[in-house]
């Protein structure tokens, strides 16, 4: 008999008879203390000093092979639970495609766990996140400072009892990120965080000998403008503004991605009209993403009329959202349960119309660069990345397919009806600034081919789910009946109460998997909201891809990698 | 057909300015008229874009919207080559000493448009990482609500600025220039901050010191009488 009732044993969890529990528990014994299998998330509590153990199990056990490092986050639970703290790791398979969801509590007065550096090439910035926010110590971290805010912070921002709303002000900038040896002849450059190359507010310093690039070290937090800290004093409703500003050029996968997310939390799906104009202008997002990834790209490096061109047919795509719910950029369309109205008369028409000049506008790209000899110059073995290290940075989306790996969360795990539709995920072979650049013009292909059929069979049938605990009573009832006003003021007043619990939710975006991490306490606020960002781990591998390569490459591998400054920092 | 003409056509009102010739040959002026309009119609823009905003900002520069109608499309990412700021995003604490470095990096006559409700006012992000806009620490001359503004709205604060340098104002006073770091930087509320910048002017007065907002050589319109300091917080 064991010691306390929550040791685990492999009978003790009958809820689950996942391979990746099973295994785990036999390997790890007693320092599995508990196995969650909720809404299809497996959750994995270990003891802490398994911590590097566990990952080490899934990443190189042949029947987990989670080689895919998704998230690693913090979680204050404060008083709620006995131990303060907890730490989450995210992990996916992209032979077996599980996901995998691995904790380990850590109390209060003794915040520390080892860190999984050497498990995960990803984790370094993601441990650096989780002390900068949580104050939680990485035991064997390199360079545990903080991330996101900046030198002069005092406390730990999200931390339940740091308020909202308690700033501190910076005078001065960090000036050096790099260490540079006293007698070095080399010189230093600091590039950003306002500089044109830089898309935003990213800071790159390099050492360079020449024009050789011998060392370099990014520095992020130039956006952190706290959508986490804001998602925990905000309904359900409330957040899906915010969540429009995470990634701004395409902010409509966002919002399909919180609400599906919230969905999964509640257990109540959207009806099949809003899941297929979900998928039309998700689609459409996409196409304007990789307009935009592709253009300011080409901008970088001089050549300015692709960048016209594609601006000028994403102009239409915004008159067609516009159309939709009366927004250019930031849409906030969607709503937990399916979309805030439908769209207009003419919208298929004009989707079709659309279309066309998508296509006849990538065709003229298209031949315009990709046989344009200074632009394949320019892009050819430049910033290649290999699979594993894609991998174990954790790259997603149009990055990694471009290293070679076929994952696209809308083939092997489909949402939303994508499983109705017949397109291909492009991969590339080498996975350098060209292929990722050749990635994304096919997908905008694939894009509108799924557009095309989603258009031929755009199911009849409201677009919000009749479901008076999610959604709001048409406004005429409102006016007319007493039980509609009840149930209008009760939702608006009270917000969406979804069950305790937590949920991973995750959607492919244009820049890849884009995942929210919800922990529900039951009530109107979500108690904890991580967004797992795509491009956090895609420029955490920037410094190590530009060591070693000539200065000028340097700019043309942040645009084809397409950091998205809100994403990056939240 | 010459020079002459377009000064007489778009220029001059010849009815503010009787000295025109009628037979067109021969026109006199101010050289202040002149180095007006020619700074009017050719403002060299510099985008401090961080965020959603650059996104429409690009949008108004591209083909659509075209920037270029107003004389304004020589975008400039050296601030030393620039007239006109666009603070285009949320600006964040660690971003301030940033934008104020690359502001004082600007040659006079300098104008700033703060682009959205983020750079001027915070926004919806009410929180310990954002600055509540920019005038904590910058002049801003022009605000654009939205969130973000359409290009519609920006191509009216360019003419607005455009309208301002015709009329031969200067730019706004420095507001809260050399607030950064000031008692009350930081303060989430507007009135708390207010008060403690008022308090702390008035202790600088009493040791015999300018107010932190006033910068001492800088030229302002001379015809007009000086106003007293104003604190807009």
């Amino acid at each position: 008999m064991a010691s306390t009732p929550e040791v685990a044993t492999p009978a003790a969890f009958p809820q689950t008879n996942k391979p990746v529990a099973r295994i785990l528990t036999e390997r790890l014994g007693a320092k599995v203390r508990k196995v969650d299998d909720w809404r299809g998330d497996l959750a994995i509590t270990v003891e802490r000093s398994a911590w590097v153990e566990a990952a080490t199990l899934l990443r190189d056990h042949p029947e987990l092979d989670f080689k895919l490092f998704l998230d690693l986050c913090g979680v204050d639970y404060l008083d709620e639970r006995e131990d303060r703290f907890e730490v989450v790791l995210h992990a996916y398979s992209v032979t077996h495609k599980h996901h995998v969801r691995i904790k380990a509590t850590l109390p209060e007065s003794d915040a520390t766990i080892d860190t999984l550096d050497k498990v995960y090439k990803g984790a370094n910035w993601f441990e650096r996140e989780a002390w900068d926010l949580y104050g939680i110590k990485f035991k064997g971290h390199p360079n545990l400072v903080r991330i996101l805010t900046h030198k002069d912070f005092v406390g730990h921002g999200m931390r339940k009892d740091y308020p909202q709303s308690k700033r501190h002000v910076l005078k001065e900038p960090e000036a050096w990120l790099l260490n540079v040896p006293k007698d070095s002849e080399a010189m230093v450059v600091n590039i950003g965080p306002s500089h044109p190359a830089m898309h935003g507010c990213f800071r790159v310093q390099a050492l360079l000998d020449g024009e050789t690039i011998q060392d370099a070290e990014a520095e992020i937090g130039y956006m952190h403008r706290n959508f986490e800290k804001m998602s925990e004093a905000r309904t359900y409703w409330q957040i899906i503004p915010y969540t429009d500003r995470l990634n701004y050029c395409s902010s409509f996968m966002n919002g399909h991605g919180w609400a599906l997310a919230v969905e999964k939390l509640l257990g109540v799906p959207a009806p099949p009209r809003a899941e297929a104009i979900r998928v039309i202008l998700s689609e459409f997002s996409r196409i304007m993403d990789h307009f935009v990834a592709i253009g300011t790209n080409v901008v970088d490096l001089g050549a300015i009329t692709p960048f016209f061109m594609l601006f000028r047919v994403r102009e239409e795509i915004y008159e067609l959202l516009e159309e939709c719910c009366g927004a250019r950029l930031t849409v906030s369309y969607v709503r937990i349960g399916g979309l805030a109205n439908d769209v207009p008369d003419g919208f298929v028409e004009k989707c079709r119309d659309l279309i066309k000049r998508c296509h006849k506008y990538t065709d003229e790209v298209d031949k315009l660069l990709t046989r344009n000899s200074i632009f394949v110059n320019r892009f050819k073995d430049v910033g290649a990345l290999s699979k594993e290290d894609a991998l174990s940075y954790g790259w997603v989306g149009p990055c990694l397919r471009g290293s070679g790996v076929a994952y696209d969360i809308r083939k092997d795990q489909p949402y939303s009806g994508y499983e109705q539709y017949d397109f291909d995920v492009p991969v590339g072979t080498v996975g350098d600034c060209y292929d990722r650049y050749l990635v994304r013009l096919e997908e905008i292909r694939q894009s509108l081919r799924i557009i095309e059929q989603a258009l031929g069979k755009l199911p009849g049938g409201p677009v919000i789910v009749d479901d008076k605990r999610v959604a709001l009573p048409p406004k005429a009832d409102v006016y007319s009946n007493i039980e509609a006003l009840m149930n209008h003021f009760k939702l608006v007043y009270e917000g969406i109460l979804p069950p305790p619990g937590e949920v991973y939710g995750y959607t492919e975006a244009a820049n890849g998997e884009l995942g929210y991490y919800i922990v529900s306490d039951g009530k109107k606020f979500p108690w904890r909201v991580k967004v797992r960002p795509p491009c956090f781990n895609i420029y955490q591998a920037y410094p190590q891809m530009i060591k070693g390569g000539q200065i000028a490459d340097a700019v043309a591998i942040i645009g084809g990698l397409n950091i998205i400054a809100g994403e990056l920092d939240r | 057909m010459g020079i002459l003409d377009i000064f007489k056509g778009k220029l001059l009102d010849p009815t503010a300015y009787p000295s025109v010739h009628a037979k067109g040959d021969v026109i006199t002026t101010t050289v202040d008229a002149v180095v007006k309009w020619g700074r009017k119609s050719s403002i060299w823009p510099m985008p401090f874009g961080t965020a959603c905003c650059a996104i429409e900002f690009m949008a108004l520069t591209a083909s659509h919207y075209d920037l270029a109608r107003f004389g304004a499309e020589v975008l400039r990412f050296s601030p030393r080559q620039a007239d006109l700021m666009f603070v285009a995003g949320t600006i964040v604490d660690k971003e301030g000493p940033i934008l104020k470095t690359i502001y004082d990096q600007m040659p006079e006559p300098k104008w700033v448009i703060s682009m959205g409700v983020c750079a001027s006012s915070g926004g919806f992000y009410r929180s310990y990482h954002v600055m509540q806009g920019i005038d904590e620490i910058i002049p801003v001359d022009v605000y654009v609500p939205g969130c973000p503004p359409a290009p519609e709205a920006l191509v009216a604060a360019v003419m607005k600025i455009q309208d301002r340098i015709m009329k031969g104002e200067q730019a706004k006073k420095p507001q809260g220039e050399h607030r950064l770091g000031a008692p009350g930087d930081g303060f989430i509320d507007r009135r708390a901050r207010k008060a403690a910048w008022a308090k702390d002017d008035s202790e600088r007065l009493a040791k015999g010191l300018p107010p932190r907002g006033v910068v001492s050589f800088r030229v302002l319109n001379n015809n007009e009488p000086e106003a007293e300091p104003e604190h807009h917080g």
